[in-house]
Order: C-alpha cells, then sequence, then structure tokens
C-alpha cells in the first residue's frame, strides 16, 4: 500500500528552490535512504512528509490524505520524526523525554498509565540506553543522545518513523548500533525513512535509495540499482569507484583522492 | 539533581513564600507581629489591628498574590514558547499596550475601574496586534520578540507625549502607575482579577505537557502532534496574565524574568511543577516587595516595582556569579 504520494512536490525558503516538482510514491515498509549532496534538499524533503514544511507547489499524500488536513495528534500516532541533533535543550531526564512519545497517545491532560510506562521502558531497552534513564539528556555524550532521540521515536510506537542525520556526527560504534537499531525495526515491519550523509550506511542497511540533486529527484532504486560509480560521480560531482563490500554484500563507495587522479 | 535535593528545595520554596506573605502581613507604615494580627482575628472586629489587616493588608495582600503568580507565570510560559530565557510577559509589547491605555485614562481624569479597564484594553490590542502580524508573516520566536520591541518603542512615544500634553499632577499619577503600584485603589475589581487569573492559570497549567514538549521547538513539537493551534492558546493565555497583571497594578518588573529562572533551579525545566511554583514564589516576592515598599519611608509608599527590580536585580547578580563561580 502507499504511505507517502508525492505530486510535482515543491518547497522553497524565500526565492530558493529547495525541492523541486518531485513525484514520487512511497510504499509502506522497508528502511529507505534518502542520499545527496548538502543543500539537494534532504532534510526539506523529510520536513514536507513530517507536515512541519508546507508545498509551496504540487501535493503530498499520507495515506490518500493531504498531510496539511492530517489532525495533529492523529498524525503523530503515524508517523515519528527524529530531527538532527539539537544544540539546546532543556535538562529533562532521559525516562522524561522518551515518555514524550506518548504524548499524542493520550489526552494532554490525561495522566500516563502502565501501557505508557511500559512503551517507554521497552523503547528504553531496545535503544540500550535503560542505565541512562535517570540521567539529563544534556548531560548526555552525542551518541547517546542520539539513541535517546530514537528511544523517543520508538515510544512513540508509530508504524512509520522518519529521520533526518541520524548518524551523521556519531562515532563507528554508535552510528553503527542506531543503524542496526532502525534495521531491525524495519525488519519488523516498521517504515524507517532515514536521510544519510553517509552512502556506505545506505548501501549497506536499505532496500531502497532516492538520490536528490539540487531538489531534483536524481535515481531511485535498490542499492545495486543506485550506487553505480557512474550516477555517484554525477551525484556528487566526484571522482569514485564501486566495489562490493565482502560482508554485506553491497556496492560500497571510494571517493578517489586528486592526488591520485594527478598520477 | 537528586530527587531528595529538589524535595528539600521545594519545601524550602514553599516555607520561603508562606513565611513572606506572613511578614507582608505584618508590615507596613506601622509593624504588627504576626502574634497580633492572629489575635486580632481571634478577637475584637473594631480593634485597630483588626480594620487594617482586614480593610488594608489583606486585600492588597491578594492583589500582591495574584498579580506576581500571573506575571511569573505568563514569564514561564514565554520563555518556553520563544524558547529564550531572556523572554518576559512584556516582551510581547503588552506594557506597552497596557500603558498607553491607562494613562490615556489618568489624562482624562476617568476612575479606577476604568483605568484597570483602559489598561487591559490597550494590552489586549496590542498582543492581537502581534499576534496577527505573527500570523501573517509566520513569524518565529525572535522575530516575535523583536516585533513587540518596535511596537512598545511606538507606544511609549505615545505616552511621552501624552505626558508633554498634560498637567503635572495626572502626570505623576500616571508615573506611579507606570512604575508597577499596588496602592491606586483598584479592590473594586481584585475579585473579579484574581478569579480571572486563576482560572487562566489553571488553563496554563493544562498544558504542562504541551509546553514541555514546545521547549525542544516548533519542529520536535509538531511530531509529537503539538500544533500551531496549541501554541496559539498558549501565547493567549500567557498574553491574558501579562495584560491582567499591568491592568491591576501597573508594569511591575523582573517578576516575571526572574521568578522563572530561579523556581527552575528548584522545579526542573518539567511544568507541571515549574508553572505552580512560579505561581506562589511570583506571589509571594511580590507580596514582600510591597510590604517593603510600605514599610521603609512611611508615609510615603515606595511603588513594589521599584523594589521587584532593584532586589531582584541583586538577587539575579548574585545568582550568575554563584553560577558563574561553580561552572569555572
Amino acid at each position: 500500500m502507499t504511505l507517502f504520494e508525492m505530486t510535482g512536490l515543491s518547497a522553497s525558503y524565500g526565492a530558493r528552490m529547495a525541492v523541486r516538482e518531485i513525484t514520487l510514491s512511497l510504499p509502506e515498509g522497508g528502511f529507505t535512504a534518502l542520499i545527496g549532496p548538502n543543500g539537494a534538499g534532504k532534510s526539506t524533503l523529510l520536513k514536507l512528509l513530517s507536515g512541519w514544511l508546507a508545498p509551496s507547489g504540487g501535493s503530498v499524500l499520507f495515506r490518500g490524505k493531504e498531510i496539511s488536513t492530517w489532525n495533529e495528534r492523529a498524525f503523530a500516532r503515524e508517523v515519528a520524526v527524529v530531527h538532527q541533533f539539537m544544540d539546546s535543550m532543556p535538562p529533562f531526564s532521559v525516562d522524561e523525554f522518551v515518555r514524550m512519545g506518548r504524548f499524542p497517545h493520550r489526552a494532554p491532560w490525561q495522566p500516563y498509565d502502565v501501557h505508557d510506562r511500559e512503551a517507554v521502558a521497552a523503547a528504553l531497552a531496545t535503544a540500550g540506553i535503560g542505565h541512562l534513564a535517570g540521567r539529563a539528556i544534556t548531560a548526555l555524550s552525542g551518541g547517546e543522545r542520539q539513541l535517546a532521540y530514537v528511544a523517543r521515536a520508538l515510544a512513540q510506537q508509530s508504524p512509520v518513523i522518519l529521520l533526518d542525520e541520524p548518524v551523521s556526527h556519531l562515532d563507528i560504534r554508535h552510528a553503527v548500533r542506531v543503524m542496526d537499531l532502525l534495521h531491525e525495526r524495519a525488519a519488523q515491519g516498521t517504515t524507517v525513512i532515514a536521510a544519510l550523509h553517509d552512502m556506505n550506511m545506505a548501501s549497506d542497511y536499505c532496500d531502497t535509495i532516492i538520490a536528490l540533486r539540487e531538489g531534483l529527484l536524481f535515481a531511485r532504486g535498490t542499492p545495486r540499482e543506485v550506487v553505480r560509480f557512474e550516477t555517484i560521480e554525477a551525484l556528487f560531482s566526484t571522482v569514485c569507484v564501486v566495489f562490493d563490500n565482502p560482508m554485506t554484500h553491497q556496492p560500497y563507495t571510494f571517493p578517489v583522492p586528486d592526488y591520485l587522479k594527478k598520477k | 539533581m537528586k530527587t531528595v535535593d529538589r524535595r528539600l528545595l521545594a519545601s524550602i520554596l514553599i516555607i520561603g513564600s508562606l513565611a513572606a506573605v506572613l511578614l507582608s502581613l505584618s508590615l507596613g507604615s506601622g509593624f504588627i507581629s504576626p502574634l497580633a494580627l492572629a489575635r486580632s482575628l481571634a478577637g475584637e472586629r473594631d480593634s485597630f489591628e483588626f480594620i487594617v489587616l482586614t480593610s488594608l493588608r489583606l486585600p492588597r495582600l491578594c492583589m500582591a498574590l495574584a498579580v506576581g503568580a500571573s506575571l511569573a507565570v505568563s514569564g514561564a510560559l514565554f520563555q518556553s514558547l520563544l524558547r529564550n530565557p531572556l523572554a518576559d510577559p512584556y516582551t510581547i509589547g503588552v506594557s506597552g499596550g497596557a500603558s498607553l491605555g491607562a494613562t490615556v485614562a489618568i489624562v482624562a481624569s476617568l476612575s479606577a475601574p476604568w483605568i484597570v479597564l483602559a489598561a487591559f484594553s490597550g494590552a489586549v490590542a496590542v498582543v492581537a496586534a502581534v499576534y496577527l502580524l505573527a500570523m501573517r508573516l509566520r513569524l518565529g520566536g525572535t522575530a516575535l520578540i523583536l516585533g513587540g520591541i518596535a511596537l512598545s518603542f511606538i507606544l511609549s512615544s505615545g505616552v511621552m507625549l501624552l505626558f508633554s500634553l498634560s498637567r503635572a499632577e495626572q502626570v505623576h499619577r500616571a508615573l506611579m502607575w507606570l512604575m508597577g503600584d499596588l496602592g491606586i485603589a483598584r479592590y473594586a475589581i481584585l475579585l473579579p482579577g484574581a478569579l480571572l487569573a486563576l482560572v487562566l492559570g489553571a488553563a496554563a497549567w493544562l498544558h504542562a505537557r504541551r509546553l514541555d514538549i514546545l521547549s525542544f521547538g516548533g519542529a520536535f513539537a509538531r511530531g509529537l502532534g503539538v500544533g500551531r493551534a496549541d501554541v496559539a492558546r498558549i501565547f493567549w493565555l500567557g498574553s491574558m496574565l501579562a495584560a491582567l497583571s499591568v491592568a491591576l497594578a501597573g508594569v511591575i518588573g523582573f517578576v516575571g524574568l526572574i521568578i522563572p529562572h530561579i523556581v527552575r533551579l528548584v522545579s526542573g525545566p518539567a511544568h507541571r511543577r515549574l508553572l505552580p511554583y512560579s505561581a506562589i514564589a511570583g506571589g509571594a516576592f511580590l507580596a514582600l516587595a510591597d510590604a517593603i515598599g510600605r514599610a521603609l519611608a512611611p508615609p510615603y509608599e515606595i511603588p513594589a516595582g521599584v523594589i521587584t527590580g532593584f532586589f531582584g536585580g541583586i538577587f539575579f547578580l548574585a545568582l550568575l556569579l554563584a553560577k558563574g563561580r561553580n561552572e569555572a
């Protein structure tokens, strides 16, 4: 079943068109990566899909209904959003922060019940940060914080999770943990859509890659279909070679340093 | 911070507030000890203490509590909503509108209830203007603050224009009002004012969880289903609380800015505690400030706004210095 249906979707910030006439439908299920150079429109597209940004042209439907016409709380029960690293946050405890994911499931003044507490505990356990529950999120390291963001989205128990660069500033240990976690959710039926900087992460973990360039849809397909040196070179305007990752057997991109090209 | 620490701090806050309230009943042009006050309540209905207490100090205390609580809660709402620690109830121009409204009424020699009404209308008109501007331009927090400041300048020019055209005693009356004073007889509307403050405060408290989420920013909040309608409602609740307090007692500075800051150290960031604690501390602080203003130089009354600014400023500086030393 189609989840997101984009038709001629455009978005602009003032005079700058960040997303231009994208027509694309995203089916339910799977792990989809949005890739492309900085400023390609990945974050903007996610903002459109999450309803935070209104399209300047075209339309985007979620389950057949224009996103702007969805009730905000009902939409939040369907779609969880993990934003890019937030630099200023109030010092809530990790537990309180993750519990915010339960907000759309209760009337705003209704106390949380056993079911909510269980969802929070499960989310913390899945993210492997149960031991940090009492700490202030502001006191966590970057990697732990990102896991807390993801745990908050898991507590939301929505069938869809959108993530904006969830691993771009993490060390490989935390990056792999987050990606493993998302991969597992996708395997269990959650639709995961993430903007990713690291193409090799996208290739290793995702079923579908959508490449954007200058706000336009550039390529779409499986990693095997999209991650080819011609495509990647044109996408990033950089010389590179593509080999298979010996473990995952997915295409792996190696940029070619300038000093080699001169030889 | 550990739960035990927080509980201890919360107890200190509440006991301190109670003490401040009791002290504010004792202080005034003449000191009446709390014991004498209690005895007067039990004893003769026509004793000097009883009359001073019931007809002068109690209504004034209630006024201070209502106004201080409204200001502190309003400040907490705006600081979270605009995600700006320097936001206060007057940030969006409420005080400018109220000042102009009140000055017009005072210059026109209207009676106290009309001054209150004019101030309230002025405040609401300005908030409505800021709100419509924000909706039309889809302004964010910073632009809203800047818009409010710009509007405040325009309105204060209006106030000064009126001053330059008025007689000296009217200017003095208006100035006293602008300084934030609980003394100008406004008891006629104390009861409806206090009731309105209570209703608005309770409504704000029902938004505690939404405020928690909004303090992480608009995009984060939207992702959890807290949308523009919620933001608008909180904006109006904060504005009405501010408008109400200015209408009742003039422009009292600093309560709305510092009280939420100090309270946050005790309550933590969660609004279900932050808002009621702010109300208690704000009310008690203003009551004490007003009492000190009455007691300092009788028979003169120093406007409460002068005291809150002075002691609030010193306290805040001390807090900053202590914090700086901790972090260094």
